[in-house]
């Protein structure tokens, strides 16, 4: 038997992980239970942090817009505000897992469990997303990039905890696309995937972009290489596929029981292809 | 203790809207209510005070010889009641259905990971997963065959030292007309080699069960199971007992497809329930247990050689089938003759060499599934049709209009097939759909990076065992003392409805609507042995045993009612919802009054029906008819599969799929729609996304999460057709359906991605990195990017 605390204010939550400093945190628990099942973790005791109002919704604060990682992705993924300004992160929470899990699920979770397959994460790469850490003395605010270490690994102290994800609300993206590539439609671990947010001129001209992969590397990658190869030009199959051959230093895949590593290298080029479609007028 | 009543109980229907229960009506599965409810009581459902847990230790290696339990520390746990192992099996400690070769608990060695080793009964599941953890093997490791081709090889070890025959558990042989030699009066030939994996059955409820030991020496083992009266007598066996002192009670399984054709929980409950002092006894399967202990469908490798004259005419067949039958025969020998008996589909090919192994291995099991070697031989022999298709320049239906059996033709094996033969119907039903007619329009307008492609496939179904393995069935109808219609149903539902199906025939032919009648599911103390929920048997055997019997109590009723009446004779009676009737004069008496004027004795009846065998001796060895070969009722069917293949990713998505189906008469529309869907869906499956990775015989993926069975959002629109060809031996003109369905969808896909790419993906499943590996290897550098 394992004792599970449900804290409703941050004063409590100090408390309990005070008290029982080697407590495994978690929100949604969707990563959490499968690997306590697995036999992988085994902590002495929980903490859940779903209770708490501070880590709940989409606060608008002017030009940013925080978002409590308790908050869950169903919940995510209908947020006006977030509907508005951060296409490219609905379009990846739409497909994360299935409705059940999205129902579960927090952002906060999927932030912390830093899986390079993590599907809101390639999408708070190209947002440039700022995590907000708190303790019981303060917070602090540091890039998402610089937050995740490895794969499942992440900048947080004992007493710590991740309360939420900062974004900047005007970005100017023109452009937001996701893209999972899985071994079913749902409930399915990304093999690859690609979050991209450009901005075209009128004419289709590339005048800003970024990317980023997500199950390619140890992290989410991102390439400034691509970028720049993308930038001043218009898109067009050229274009992308020139861009993609910058991609080859930047991944590192691995073999692993969902593909091999050759497949995740040429899916990850030829997922850039696909943002010709928009070239050619297609909506998305 | 033992007066606590676990029965299955006597399902009434009351509660429900009495709907009426004619053949052909789309009645609601009487069985929907209570399941989604969440009231029916599975296998898993049982409990009951002071219960044991019992617990398998695995083996976790796959070929090892076991020199050694130690278990010394795991009975220290607290809990724990007893630590068992084969020394503790006074039988055979053996089961199996054909070949009696597979441990209860290992005495000798391990032959695959989930052998099991030791079992440990415990007061609750901490401590019993505790005290699983404690219990060291002493294992001498042996060289394992993982392979099939290899199996067969000199040199390989050996999975079974004693058999006479090395690593073949058996091999099949079939020759017709002038065999191999007919390839030189062939203008076109076709060959190729075809992979098919092993695919898990993925039941909702994994393998479960219940057992206690009565103080008067009788065994009670509540369990999922498919094949109750044969658990019975395996059981017994196993175990040394008399087998009438065992009691299998079998409530609906959770899904079944095959993997509960043959004991799984069952002799290890009974031994656990021999040991716990008279307490019950439950065990319940994880899911990783279930993948890494159950059986799995026939991984197979397939030469297929096909000829033909220039006109399309199919003139020779060669084939060479390797299934992979893990360790144990379980039904593997008859899974292998299955395959052989379909491996020319269902077309006239007059010259045919057809050889077949099963092959032990230390792979996982191979066992029973859903289309039970049917379905691998159907992927390899409508691909190899289509690309002799392709090379003779025809249509692909055309071809196998040109060359499907009808009635009184000759199936590949030499076998006249006498049943009813709807393929032609079915074929040509395809053709005249718009998803045929429109195919190439709907190709064309494929999205950029998408490609499409349409592809079909036909097939039959042999059903019930074969000419020598008696398929029989005993049904029994009760007119209970309340007036009520029960029936006892011999024959397990494992969810395909018939169970339902029984009500509504036993009710159409006795005039009752649902809340009339009641129903009993297998026991082997109160149903009547009749055989296994398998081979779609089910309702085409216990079905025709049933009219018998509901007939019988019919014909009781009318002459009783009309004695009573003083009428002139039954004639003058029917039989309405809760009444018999006087029609002459209107008068009525209820069911509940009537049966008044019954005594016990008379208020049952019981039928017995055997299943037809073919009478042509066609010259195949004794061992091979034993295994089944050849059957005489089939099934049929042809479907398409209209598949958007991305360039891009290699991911094949079936956005239409078309099946045509000749399952005879139907007597219920809806349950009959689900069967062909579900066989769809877990056809789709194989042909896309399930597989099972394994690594010298330890599985990788023995979760859900890893093993991608199809979402509702993977399974496409579907259209099913029924083709009713009444066939005259069926109950009301029915044949099977619970398999057909799960044959055509990997072939249509495969088809389907030849058509949309150029390109042939010849191992399942297709999964987006093969289909993508392919299309780089191949075709890229022509297309469009």
């Amino acid at each position: 038997m394992r004792q599970v605390s449900l804290p409703r204010t941050l004063g409590e939550l100090w408390a309990v992980l005070q008290r029982q400093p080697h407590s495994a945190v978690y929100a949604g628990g969707t990563d959490l239970f499968v690997k306590i099942r697995d036999g992988q973790l085994n902590p002495e005791s929980l903490v859940c942090l779903e209770r708490l109002t501070e880590l709940q919704g989409v606060q608008d604060n002017g030009d940013e817009l925080f978002i409590g990682a308790a908050t869950t992705h169903s919940k995510l993924i209908v947020a006006e505000s977030v509907r508005e300004h951060l296409r490219v992160l609905v379009k990846a929470a739409s497909v994360l897992g299935s409705p059940p899990i999205r129902h579960m699920g927090t952002i906060g979770g999927n932030i912390v469990t830093a899986s390079p397959a993590g599907d809101t994460l390639p999408a708070l790469y190209v947002l440039s997303a700022e995590v907000e850490i708190r303790h019981c003395e303060g917070s602090k605010r540091i890039p998402i990039n610089e937050f995740i270490i490895g794969p499942g690994t992440v900048d947080l102290a004992k007493g710590e905890i991740l309360a939420g994800v900062w974004l900047r609300k005007h970005q100017g993206w023109n452009l937001s696309h996701y893209e999972k590539i899985g071994r079913r439609k749902a409930q399915a671990c990304a093999i690859a995937s690609m979050a991209a947010v450009l901005e075209l001129t009128e004419t289709g001209k590339v005048k800003r972009a970024r990317l980023a992969w997500g199950s390619v590397g140890p992290t989410v990658i991102t390439s400034e290489g691509v970028e720049n190869a993308l930038i001043g030009e218009q898109l067009s199959l050229e274009v992308l596929k020139n861009a993609g051959t910058m991609l080859d230093k930047a991944i590192s895949p691995i073999y692993d029981i969902r593909a091999g590593a050759d497949y995740r290298r040429m899916v990850s080029k030829a997922m850039l292809l696909r943002l010709n479609d928009y070239a050619c007028g297609t909506t998305y | 203790m033992n007066d606590q009543n676990f029965d299955n109980k006597n399902t009434s229907f009351s509660y429900l809207e009495s709907r009426p229960l004619h053949i052909g009506a789309s009645v609601p599965r009487l069985d929907a209510y209570e399941k989604v409810t969440g009231k029916e009581k599975y296998a898993a459902d049982y409990y009951g005070e002071n219960l044991v847990w019992a617990g398998v230790k695995r083996a976790g290696v796959p070929h090892a010889v076991l020199r050694g339990i130690d278990f010394s520390s795991a009975v220290k746990v607290p809990g724990i009641v007893r630590v068992l192992t084969h020394e503790d099996i006074t039988g055979s400690n053996r089961q199996g259905v054909i070949r009696k070769d597979q441990p209860v608990l290992v005495n000798d060695k391990a032959r695959h990971c989930g052998d099991a080793i030791a079992l440990v009964l415990a007061d609750n599941k901490e401590s019993l997963k505790e005290a699983l953890d404690l219990i060291v093997c002493d294992f001498e490791p042996l060289p394992g065959v993982f392979d099939s081709e290899q199996g067969l090889r000199n040199g390989a070890a050996l999975v079974h030292e004693d058999n006479a025959d090395g690593n073949r558990l058996l091999k099949g042989e079939i020759k017709t007309g002038s065999g191999s030699d007919a390839y030189k009066e062939c203008d076109v030939i076709v060959e190729a080699c075809f992979q098919t994996q092993s695919q898990e059955h993925a039941y909702l409820e994994t393998e479960a069960g219940w057992a206690r030991l009565l103080a008067n020496g009788k065994l009670e083992i509540v369990c999922s199971t498919q094949t109750p009266f044969r658990d019975r007598m395996e059981v017994a066996e196993a175990l040394g007992l008399d087998p009438t002192l065992v009691r299998i009670i079998a409530p609906y399984p959770g899904g079944a497809f095959g993997g509960k054709d043959g004991v799984t929980v069952q002799t290890l409950l009974g031994l656990a329930a021999l040991h716990s002092g008279g307490r019950p006894v439950k065990m319940w399967w994880n899911r990783e247990e279930s993948f890494v202990s159950g059986t799995k469908r026939h991984a197979a490798l397939m030469y297929y050689q096909l000829g033909a004259k220039a006109d399309g005419t199919l003139h020779f067949l060669d084939v060479r089938l390797y299934f992979d039958t893990g360790p144990y025969d379980h039904l593997g020998g008859v899974v292998l003759t299955l395959a052989l008996e379909h491996a020319g589909g269902p077309y006239r090919i007059p010259n045919a060499q057809l050889t077949g192994w099963a092959v032990y291995t230390n792979n996982p099991i191979g066992g029973a599934f859903r289309g039970f070697g049917v379905t691998q031989v159907t992927a390899a022999v409508e691909q190899v049709m289509d690309m002799l298709a392709q090379k003779l320049g025809m249509d692909p239906v055309k071809l196998r209009l040109k060359n499907a059996t009808k009635r009184g033709d000759r199936s590949c094996v030499g076998k006249t097939m006498v049943c009813s033969n709807g393929l032609v119907e079915c074929l040509e039903t395809l053709s005249k759909h718009d998803l045929w007619k429109q195919a190439d329009d709907w190709k064309s307008s494929a999205g950029p990076f998408k490609r499409r492609g349409v592809g079909i496939a036909a097939a039959m179904q042999g059903s019930g065992y074969g000419p020598v393995v008696p398929d029989y069935a005993n049904a029994k109808v009760e007119l209970t003392s309340d007036g009520k219609i029960r029936v006892y149903c011999g024959v397990v539902d494992m969810g395909q409805g018939n169970a339902s199906t029984n009500l509504q025939i036993a009710g159409s032919i006795l005039g009752q609507e649902s809340g009339q009648m009641e129903l009993v599911l297998p026991d082997t103390d109160r149903t009547l042995p009749s055989g296994s929920a398998s081979a779609s048997r089910c309702t085409y055997t216990f079905g025709n045993a049933l009219i018998g019997a509901a007939e019988t109590l019919k014909q009781r009723i009318l002459q009783r009612a009309a004695d009573l009446f003083m009428a002139s004779g039954p004639h003058e009676m029917a039989l309405i919802p809760g009444s018999v009737r006087h029609l002459p004069t209107g008068r009525e008496v209820p069911l509940f009054r009537l049966v008044k004027f019954f005594q016990d004795s008379e208020r049952i009846a019981v039928h017995h029906f055997r299943a037809p065998v073919a009478a042509d001796n066609i010259g195949v060895s004794p061992e091979i008819k034993l295994h089944g070969l050849p059957h005489t009722l089939f099934s049929f069917g042809a479907c398409l599969a209209a598949v958007e293949v991305d360039e891009l990713t290699g991911a094949a998505e079936v956005k239409r799929f078309l099946a045509v189906s000749d399952c005879g008469k139907v007597l219920n529309p809806q349950i009959y729609q689900q069967q062909i869907h579900g066989g769809i869906a877990q056809g789709l499956g194989y042909a896309l996304s399930e597989k099972l990775e394994v690594e010298k015989g330890r599985i990788l993926t023995t979760g859900f999460s890893t093993y991608i069975i199809p979402t509702a959002s993977d399974v496409p629109e579907i259209d099913s057709i029924a083709v009713e060809i009444y066939e005259p031996t069926g109950p009301f003109g029915l044949k099977g359906v619970g398999e057909i369905a799960t044959n055509g969808p990997l072939p249509a896909v495969a088809n389907a991605v030849a058509d949309a790419l150029g390109i042939r993906v010849f191992e399942s499943p297709l999964t987006a990195e093969r289909i993508l590996e392919a299309f780089a290897s191949n075709g890229r550098q022509e297309s469009s990017i």
